[in-house]
């Protein structure tokens, strides 16, 4: 049978794709006239042809069982007076099952561990015994209990142990959410059992999170003895004596010492190592070797060559989601932990971590006696030298991330060079007032792209930099682009934009007055560019809730866009629109209703009923309705927004779904609560799927959801709500993400209103430490969710807490 | 919370793994089958001794569970399927691979076909040759291997492939059936070589 080359199979495809829509007889004829044109190609072809009727009749590939055999399936077997009931775990040694006493006598349940049917055989059946002999030897309180050992009647050895129902020891932490000290001494009781098995000349070889459990009442059990080792007279471990096999695949990378990664001697040094890489993660949330997935390889080479990160600069550098939560989940801020962790907690685990043995701690006992002296707040006996390459090569890396930052914004303020040559070369001459435009529009572009980051709507990525380059570039733009100044107004208003996203109205007011001051000097009080800026300044000073002087901006706008632009120019009839918004805010909601309802028949009449601006003011128009409580007009309103967004820009628009939204709200208002949310939840759906999960508007969306669901007095689903947007936010936005902070500070309503006051209070902490609006902050005591906990002294003085910090953010 | 850095959601894998970030499309194969490996323990320690599973029901339930585990950011279940078919053949091979090493047979099997159907096991090799001769064609036309992982080796009908991807039953019938002839093709020739 001739081969099928790639190159043969790529000619042919087609062929056959056109030959078997056909039939029998169709491609008999077919084929024949394809012979007339290429003989070769129809002779293959109809070889393929024929094969495929073969295999068509031979059924090939459609009959035969595909089966996954597998080790063992014991449940129900009995080993004396115990039942299997079910598997609990699957080593690299063996399996674990559960299992329960079945003769009644009394109720105990145990795990039962068979050696893994590979390792079976002299060798195998010899470590087994080895445990048990180990084990038999080891009674500690915090050690799992050996309780009998035997053969099963299938001729399979077993061990059976104390069955520890708990979880392990970092889930633990984290769930309680343990701070820094109880980790600390908990972790103890982990020393504590390995000193005993020490002191019993047993290494135990194979220390980490998942043999280590917490039982539920909080009792330490070290486990799994499956790969100590006795120790030889000498104190080591010969590397001989391993097992084929044993090195890399039955013991945890993540948790060896580099010694046992290397074939090096073992030691109780290597348990002093595995304790040290315990107690980082436990105390940081992450790994020595650092962050990321990474190959089996990497991860060898890295414990083997890369000193570990200070414990305490893990917590700083990491800017992410993951390191809030880790903080969190020590009941602390990342800047807390990262204190707590500077200095000798850093230089007690930099000694654990030694590369090599001999510079470790010489024994558990010198582990548990510093972190003793360390919680007594005694001077600890190591010395703090151990980071230093490490830090220094970080504080290099991070000097170049500094440097590009500067770079970046001198390169704009200081007239923008560099993009002023690129435009130069890059373009024909124009006219310099074209040019001019051009650069002040790159300027604006390249600004924006920057400040984008730190945008919420928009954010991703490091909010901390991209926040201090923004204050920095505004401090500096008065002076930086001084000889310049339409560029100097044009930044001034894009950041003034970017300050009033950010919540930071203050900030943003003044750069937009003094753009305002600029270009009213520079262009003159009527030029576009100058109205563009009054704009941006009117919406800020509104959202700042100063509506009485936005209202006064707004008017001083309109006139000028009425006499410039004319009355019926869409920006006039916009600014209409806000100065409604305006005038409604100040409680003159008959006054905004009718102006409102004014600059929505202009519109209608100009723009036409479907264009997107007179939509836009349907939808405020339902808002006043709905703010003056007439909730069926406005529920009505909304809904014929809605029927047009639908018919304008079809049912899967961002727009329609904003406007579903607004129509839930209004439902909610009307205690409405399931058509809210069924409204709600077709909203959600519609922007999963064309905004994605991460979106800003679809995050809103679910904190709506939250919203209705807590008003419905549905706190358990409100909660998984709010919980399912805190993670999504975790992963999409900056760590201090006002949108995330207030999530948890819902989570922290939740709770108070469920009545968990000592889990609302941290959690209302947790939300002014990480970005919490100063409007938010102001609002704790007036609260209603929050009732429950009025006249806690915790509550008290959180509402200090964060009127300090209210003021703080305000004055920055 | 645990130690963050050797786990990673499928679901980034995935991402990861359409954008074409090299070893992403490794990770994600041995993060789900260890996934399905998982499962498959799972499920038969809960059903017990000397059950027949199907690779289908595993399929699904694996997405059910990774998909409720990663919430809305979890690919749907077609494109999770794509995925795990792969993924499922290599499982199944392995586990063909072993028995044949150990030359004992297994106490539960799980299977792509009706239970009832009770005909002889494929051959490992014969499923080894398959494999190659598969992962050859996904070179070619990746989508026509993947229909062969999804009925061949998951048990998925023509009619849920079909589904699945939004296309007719027939048109998956057509490239199963060019598959076919290329596979046939393939392993016959390896077998003069």
């Amino acid at each position: 049978m001739p081969t099928l080359s790639p190159d043969d199979w790529q000619a042919l495809s087609p062929y056959l794709d056109q030959a078997l829509t056909m039939t029998e007889e169709q491609r008999a004829e077919w084929l024949r006239s394809l012979a007339n044109q290429d003989r070769a190609l129809a002779s293959r072809l109809g070889a393929l042809l024929d094969e495929h009727r073969k295999l068509n009749q031979e059924g090939f590939l459609e009959k035969g069982r595909v089966s996954l055999p597998a080790t063992s399936g014991l449940v129900g077997q009995t080993l004396g007076p115990y039942t299997l009931v079910s598997q609990i775990g699957d080593g690299g040694m063996g399996s674990v099952w559960l299992a329960e006493r079945n003769d009644g006598r009394f109720e105990r349940r145990v795990a039962v561990k068979f050696i893994h049917i590979a390792l079976m055989g002299r060798e195998g059946e010899a470590r087994f015994k080895r445990e048990g002999n180990i084990l038999g030897k080891l009674a500690h309180p915090h050690i799992a209990e050996l309780v009998d050992a035997g053969v099963s009647t299938g001729g399979q050895p077993y061990l059976i142990l104390e069955y520890v129902e708990g979880e392990s020891i970092d889930c633990y932490c984290d769930q309680r959410k343990l701070d820094v000290e109880a980790r600390i001494r908990l972790f103890l009781d982990v020393l504590v059992a390995v000193a005993h098995a020490h002191a019993n000349v047993i290494v135990h070889r194979d220390i980490k999170p998942s043999n280590v459990l917490v039982s539920n009442d909080g009792v330490v059990k070290l486990l799994d003895f499956g790969i100590a080792k006795l120790l030889e007279g000498d104190g080591t471990v010969a590397a001989a004596t391993m097992l084929p096999g044993e090195g890399g695949s039955s013991m945890t990378p993540e948790y060896a010492a580099p010694e046992q990664l290397i074939g090096g001697r073992i030691t109780t040094a290597t348990d002093v190592y595995a304790l040290g890489v315990l107690l980082y993660v436990l105390l940081t949330g992450q790994h020595p070797a650092g962050k990321g997935v990474r190959s089996a390889a990497d991860l060898v080479k890295a414990i083997v060559d890369d000193e570990p990160m200070r414990p305490s600069a893990v917590v700083v550098t990491a800017q992410d989601a993951a390191t809030t939560s880790a903080a969190a989940t020590r009941a602390t801020t990342p800047e807390n932990l990262t204190r707590q962790l500077r200095g000798d907690l850093d230089t007690i685990l930099a000694k654990a971590l030694k590369k090599n043995p001999v510079e470790r701690y010489g024994s558990v006992t010198a582990l548990v006696d510093d972190l003793g002296r360390y919680l007594r707040n005694e001077p600890i006996l190591a010395r703090p030298d151990a980071f230093s390459y490490r830090a220094s090569k970080f504080v290099r890396r991070n000097r170049i991330a500094v440097g590009l930052a500067s770079l970046a914004i001198v390169a704009v303020l200081a007239g923008a060079t560099g993009i002023v040559i690129q435009t130069r070369t890059a373009r024909r001459q124009r006219d310099l007032a074209f040019r001019e435009r051009d650069r002040a529009g790159r300027i604006t572009d390249f600004m924006t792209r920057m400040f984008k980051v730190s945008d919420p709507s928009e954010a991703r990525g490091n909010s901390v930099t991209a926040r201090e380059i923004l204050d920095k570039a505004s401090k500096d733009v008065d002076t930086g682009l001084a000889k310049d100044p339409e560029a100097q107004a044009e930044m001034m208003t894009v950041m003034g934009k970017v300050y009033a996203s950010l919540g930071l109205f203050p900030r943003a007011e003044s750069l937009l007055r003094q753009s305002l001051e600029i270009r009213r000097r520079v262009l003159g009080l009527e030029h576009p560019d100058t109205l563009k800026t009054m704009r941006a300044l009117a919406a800020t000073v509104a959202q700042a809730g100063r509506y009485a002087d936005g209202e006064k901006i707004s008017r001083e706008t309109l006139d000028i866009e009425r006499r410039v632009l004319g009355p019926e120019h869409p920006e006039t009839l916009a600014t209409m629109g806000q100065l409604a918004i305006d005038i409604d805010m100040q409680g003159r909601i008959t006054e905004a209703e009718k102006l409102l309802q004014q600059t929505f028949d202009l519109q209608r009449r100009i723009l036409g009923a479907k264009h997107l601006d007179t939509l836009a003011t349907m939808d405020n128009m339902a808002w006043i309705l709905m703010a003056e409580h007439r909730f069926p007009e406005a529920e009505k309103m909304q809904r014929d927004a809605i029927d047009l967004e639908r018919e304008v820009q079809g049912p899967e628009h961002p727009d329609t779904a904003y406007a579903m939204n607004r129509l839930a709200r209004i439902l909610s208002l009307e205690n409405n609560y399931p058509e809210a949310e069924k409204i709600q939840l077709e909203a959600l759906a519609i922007q999963r799927h064309i905004l994605g999960v991460e979106h800003p508007n679809t995050l809103r969306s679910l904190t709506n959801l939250g919203d209705i669901q807590t008003n419905a007095k549905h706190y358990g689903d409100a909660e998984r709500t709010f919980k399912e947007l805190h993670d999504i936010q975790l992963r999409a936005l900056d760590r201090n993400d006002p949108n995330a902070a207030a999530t948890i500070y819902n989570l922290g309503c939740l709770a108070a209103l469920q009545g968990r006051t000592e889990e609302a209070l941290p959690l209302l902490r947790n939300a002014v430490d990480h970005g919490l609006l100063p409007q938010y902050d102001l609002g704790i005591a007036m609260d209603d969710d929050l009732k429950s906990l009025h006249g806690d002294p915790g509550f008290a003085a959180l509402v200090a807490y964060a009127q300090k910090h209210a003021e703080a953010q305000q004055s920055k | 919370m645990g130690v963050e850095a050797y786990r990673l959601a499928i679901s980034s894998l995935i991402a990861a793994a359409e954008k074409g970030q090299g070893p992403a499309g490794e990770q994600l194969f041995a993060a789900l089958y260890s996934e399905l490996h998982r499962l498959a323990k799972r499920e038969l320690a809960r059903c017990g001794f000397g059950v027949t599973l199907s690779s289908t029901t595993l399929l699904h339930e694996a997405y059910l569970d990774m998909a409720a585990r990663e919430g809305p950011s979890f690919p749907d279940q077609a494109r999770f399927m794509g995925y795990a078919a792969r993924v499922m053949r290599g499982l199944i091979i392995d586990h063909a691979r072993e028995r044949h090493a150990q030359k004992r047979g297994g106490l539960f099997e799980i299977t792509s076909l009706d239970a009832d159907a009770m005909e002889q096991p494929v051959d490992h090799r014969e499923l080894v040759q398959i494999s190659e001769a598969l992962d050859d064609l996904a070179k070619a036309e990746p989508a026509l291997a993947e229909i062969v992982d999804l009925k061949f080796f998951c048990g998925f009908s023509f009619g849920e492939i079909a589904a699945m991807r939004n296309v007719s039953e027939r048109t998956v019938q057509r490239s199963w059936e060019k598959a076919r002839i290329y596979l046939h093709r393939k392993i016959r020739t390896d077998l003069i070589v």
